[in-house]
């Protein structure tokens, strides 16, 4: 009894630990992955839009060593391009993107759908450069930018791979299992942008796309000079919010500022913002600073969690979540500071037991002489109808 | 006090240790080749004792590349970075005699040691990205390595937006260890290089604006020698096209006073060295040295350390230049042949030299999907239409393994005085697996450049300064078309083989589970079930088109029945 007991006691420290809440809004790390999916020259505006963001969060505060840049093309110093070691997203050419200083961390060939994953999830080979490797923790803030050519729940990779909705949700809720990401803002310009996140289950991410299901996202203009459109309409609006409005790392405007200044007449499509996956949904979400994931913060984490009991936490979150993703309608409500008491936990797990629930079955070792009576009981009956059907044929 | 001595003595030693610890040189070379064009020639020297650099004690080597080749156990490393195409017969023998100059695309090797302690030798490592693009990402690292971070010194001049307009570039980095006889006095090499030549017409428009427009007509030079030169017509004058320039106008801005250009004797080293004949006139600042002698054709200057430096070559005076020197050695490569499946190659080796032969070793690393035929080999002059296997004299071939390791061919060749060689061979083209397309595979894939040896002449006239070191040349890098498929098709044969399958499985399951009778022969049929039920279904929909109330229509039903 005393062991039980003992057992239990984990269980019954459970809810004395999740006091903390994740509403805090504090993160100590921010990271950016950008993310460009087109080649060839014709694309140029794809990659101007991802060199933009680049610009803008370095100009923000994250350094090259927490933006991870993937180009899969060389548009700088492309042939075609008059502007060698140049590359512009506006026909006034007052800004060089790719100015004196850049890190690519993946370009060309290496801009895969499975380089991609492999960088969100971390499942990397130990030679892999720590500049190519995406070392966010659960105190960060990830901005995850997306460009490119895509469709109905796909975005195309260099025109020869596709990544799916389904993917990028599994991907990012690995990360939330892997303790990846504090809170992530999702960012897609593509066609049919909005397909892309409907998908996405794991919480603390605000996700916003350029166009919703059977629109196209059209680009902004084009550079004569340069000879092809230099960037989107969706990228073009939300820079000039960012580049206007945002203009030094004390800026106290809110996710819902940068949302509200989406002009549909601007960007000749509907753009998508989805809030439920954020705790306290659109209403907390929109008090976010722009500053949480476009800027950069040091924080120090300094927590009376040690790492065990954070990841017991978390685990029971993910299971929890994942009860409630497989239907089970009655499973407790389980955000962080709401939780039933342990021990009420404990006679519901009981209860639970005994009704048939789809998943693993517990294997039981039975009695052995019932199931051998159960089995000859079987075997006589089939062998009992077999020879009365025969007998009742011979004798037609 | 003993403490005290104790510090003391630590701090002699730190001093020792950084009186030790090496020495960091810089230097630029400019040098105007055939009229439009500028080579600039970036050298930078640091070096360090091998015993601070094995206690990772970084100053001129820096750290982030020392602690990676210390990780990797690498005790000698080249890494080449090059874009662009040398002209040969314009510009002469590349610069460094080619020891500095990589193929197209990045080039490294290296000499690691063996993994296991037991094992102490080195092993060569070399390989090829004939397909990589050189841009401004691969030169801001190459700053960063550098104590003054492109800030001062002639780094300073470094532009990504200048160097990739460049007609020719190459970044190299070379760390060695360099030991003297006596073994105590080893000490770590790094030199990074970077060369590139410039279309100085090019070089000179503003970058904002760097596509080239009609000219005005007072700017215009004209030739005026011609006869139909008149008011109305020009013809453009090539003379004095790219022979003045200044530093600011080339580099886009003047260059940043030095960069640790003193030594610990305290002497102030020059740092920018201009290869002009004596009789060019140029202007430099008051505050550089400038120093020439009448009878070199080079000319020094040692720019302040900390007041921007600006050069003009003068177009005043007589516009001469410095001869170049002929290559020892004209090589180009090509793809022969046609078709999906086989190939060739030819390649040209001409030997200007009128008086002697040259001997060298040709290298080739052939990528696995190239299968080279070793017995087509044919060497030939191209003077003679029969082969001469003369030519080679030696031959060292590792075969290639498929998706392992590429084809590794060496020849030993000579060729005489005044001729040219013809190299062929022929190969198979590999068919790759789907997946091992890339996306632009219909672009072809490229092939690494050949290398190219060329032995110091031992023999031969004695009045010529015999070559101690061996130089270096690279054919221009390949692009080979593969047999490619149509990447749609799978998804054609998947959708027609579904649809047959579905087709045989439907009919086939269909007559494997049904028994067909003829209708008189069903006992129990009875007909006049059926006539009653579509019967009953006339007169609902009968009812309901003529209005009549459906109870009504079931009790005529009923009647009827």
């Amino acid at each position: 009894m005393k062991l039980l007991q003992l057992l239990q006691l984990p269980l019954t420290l459970l809810p004395l630990l999740t006091i903390p809440s994740t509403f805090a809004g504090t993160h100590t790390s921010n990271w950016a992955v950008l993310v460009s999916t087109s080649r060839f020259w014709f694309n140029y505006r794809h990659l101007a839009n991802v060199l933009s963001l680049y610009r803008t969060v370095k100009r923000l505060g994250i350094p090259d060593s927490q933006i991870i840049l993937m180009l899969p093309d060389d548009m700088a110093c492309n042939p075609r391009n008059a502007f060698p070691g140049t590359v512009y997203n506006n026909a006034d050419r007052a800004l060089d993107l790719y100015g004196d200083n850049i890190e690519v961390d993946y370009r060309g060939y290496e801009v895969t759908v499975e380089n991609f994953i492999r960088l969100l999830t971390d499942r990397l080979g130990e030679d892999v450069p720590r500049g190519k490797r995406l070392g966010s923790d659960a105190g960060s803030n990830v901005l995850v930018y997306m460009t490119g050519h895509g469709g109905n729940e796909f975005l195309k990779f260099q025109d020869a791979e596709e990544i799916g909705g389904w993917d990028l949700a599994d991907a990012f809720e690995q990360m939330w299992e892997k303790r990846r990401y504090n809170e992530m803002l999702f960012m897609i310009d593509t066609c049919q942008a909005n397909t892309l996140f409907q998908h996405f289950y794991s919480p603390n991410i605000i996700a916003t796309g350029s166009s919703e299901i059977d629109q196209s996202s059209y680009s902004h203009h084009a550079d004569n000079d340069v000879g092809v459109a230099v960037i989107d309409r969706w990228t073009y609006y939300i820079l000039d919010f960012l580049e206007n409005e945002v203009t030094s790392p004390t800026s106290q405007l809110t996710m819902g500022d940068l949302f509200d200044s989406y002009d549909e007449t601007k960007i000749h499509s509907h753009p998508g913002v989805r809030w439920d996956l954020f705790p306290g949904n659109e209403a907390r979400g929109r008090e976010r600073l722009v500053m949480d994931f476009f800027g950069n913060v040091q924080g120090v984490e300094i927590g009376n969690e040690t790492e065990w009991k954070e990841d017991l936490r978390r685990l029971k979150e993910i299971i929890d979540r994942a009860r409630l993703k497989d239907g089970a309608g009655d499973a407790p409500n389980n955000t962080a500071d709401n939780l039933v008491p342990a021990t009420d936990r404990w006679v519901e797990e009981k209860t639970r037991r005994e009704r048939p629930v789809e998943g693993p079955a517990q294997v039981k070792a039975g009695d052995a002489w019932d199931q051998k009576l159960l089995g000859i009981a079987a075997l006589v009956g089939s062998a009992s109808l077999w020879g009365g059907f025969a007998w009742y044929e011979s004798n037609r | 006090m003993l403490p005290f001595l104790f510090t003391l003595s630590l701090c002699c030693l730190f001093n020792a240790l950084i009186q030790a610890d090496g020495h960091y040189r810089e230097r630029l070379d400019l040098t105007p080749l055939t009229p439009p064009s500028l080579l600039a020639s970036f050298q930078f020297w640091g070096n360090s004792s091998l015993k601070s650099y094995e206690q990772q004690h970084f100053r001129y080597i820096p750290r982030s590349l020392g602690q990676s080749l210390q990780h990797s156990r690498t005790e000698e490393l080249h890494l080449r970075f090059s874009s662009g195409r040398w002209d040969d017969e314009g510009w002469g023998a590349k610069p460094h005699q080619g020891r500095k100059e990589g193929g197209t695309g990045v080039e490294i090797w290296a000499w690691v040691k063996a993994e296991s302690e037991a094992d102490s030798s080195l092993y060569l490592l070399h390989g090829m990205l004939p397909r990589e693009v050189v841009c401004t990402e691969n030169l801001t690292p190459f700053l960063k390595l550098l104590p003054c971070k492109g800030n001062a010194g002639i780094a300073s001049l470094l532009d990504g937006h200048k160097l990739f307009d460049a007609s020719w570039q190459s970044m190299a980095i070379d760390v060695k260890s360099v030991c003297s006889k006596d073994e105590d006095l080893c000490s770590i090499e790094m030199e990074q290089t970077v060369d590139m030549v410039l279309d100085i017409e090019r070089s000179k428009r503003p970058r904002h604006d760097p596509i080239p427009r009609p000219a005005h007509k007072e700017s215009l030079l004209c030739d005026e020698t011609k006869p139909y030169g008149t008011d109305d017509a020009c013809f453009p004058s090539e003379e004095r096209r790219g022979q003045s320039w200044t530093l600011a106008e080339i580099f886009g801005q003047p260059m940043q006073g030095s960069c640790l250009a003193e030594d610990q004797s305290g002497r102030v080293h020059e740092s920018l060295y201009l290869h002009v004949p004596p009789e060019r006139e140029t202007i430099k600042p008051e505050h550089a040295v400038e120093s020439k002698s009448e009878s070199t054709s080079v000319r020094t200057y040692t720019p302040n350390a900390t007041e921007p430096f600006d050069m003009v070559l003068s177009h005043l005076g007589p516009q001469t230049f410095n001869s170049h020197e002929l290559p020892a050695l004209f090589a180009s490569r090509s793809i022969t042949g046609h078709g999906q499946e086989r190939g060739g190659i030819q390649t040209l080796l001409t030997n200007p030299s009128l008086t002697t032969t040259i001997e060298f070793v040709y290298f080739e690393n052939l990528p696995w999907f190239m299968k080279p035929y070793l017995h087509t080999l044919r060497s030939r002059l191209s003077a003679s239409s029969t082969s001469d296997p003369e030519l080679i004299k030696d031959t060292i071939y590792r075969p290639a393994l498929d998706r392992v390791r590429g084809t590794q061919l060496e020849l030993a060749i000579s060729v005489p005085a005044n001729s040219t060689m013809i190299l062929t061979y022929d190969f198979d083209k590999a068919i790759l697996r789907y997946t091992e397309y890339p996306p632009d595979a219909n672009r072809g894939f490229d092939v690494g450049p050949a290398v190219i040896k060329i032995l110091p002449t031992t023999s031969g006239s004695r009045d010529q300064q015999p070559q101690q070191q061996p130089s270096y040349i690279r054919t221009t890098s390949l692009l080979l078309p593969l047999p490619t498929p149509d990447f749609s098709m799978p998804y054609n044969v998947i959708i027609l083989t579904s649809t047959v399958m579905a087709l045989a499985f439907g009919s086939i399951f269909n007559l494997l589970v049904r028994r067909f009778v003829g209708a008189d022969e069903v006992e129990g049929w009875d007909f006049s079930y059926a006539r009653v039920r579509i019967g009953g279904w006339v007169l609902t929909l009968r009812d309901k088109y003529l209005g009549i109330g459906f109870g009504i229509g079931i009790e005529k039903e009923k009647k009827e029945q």
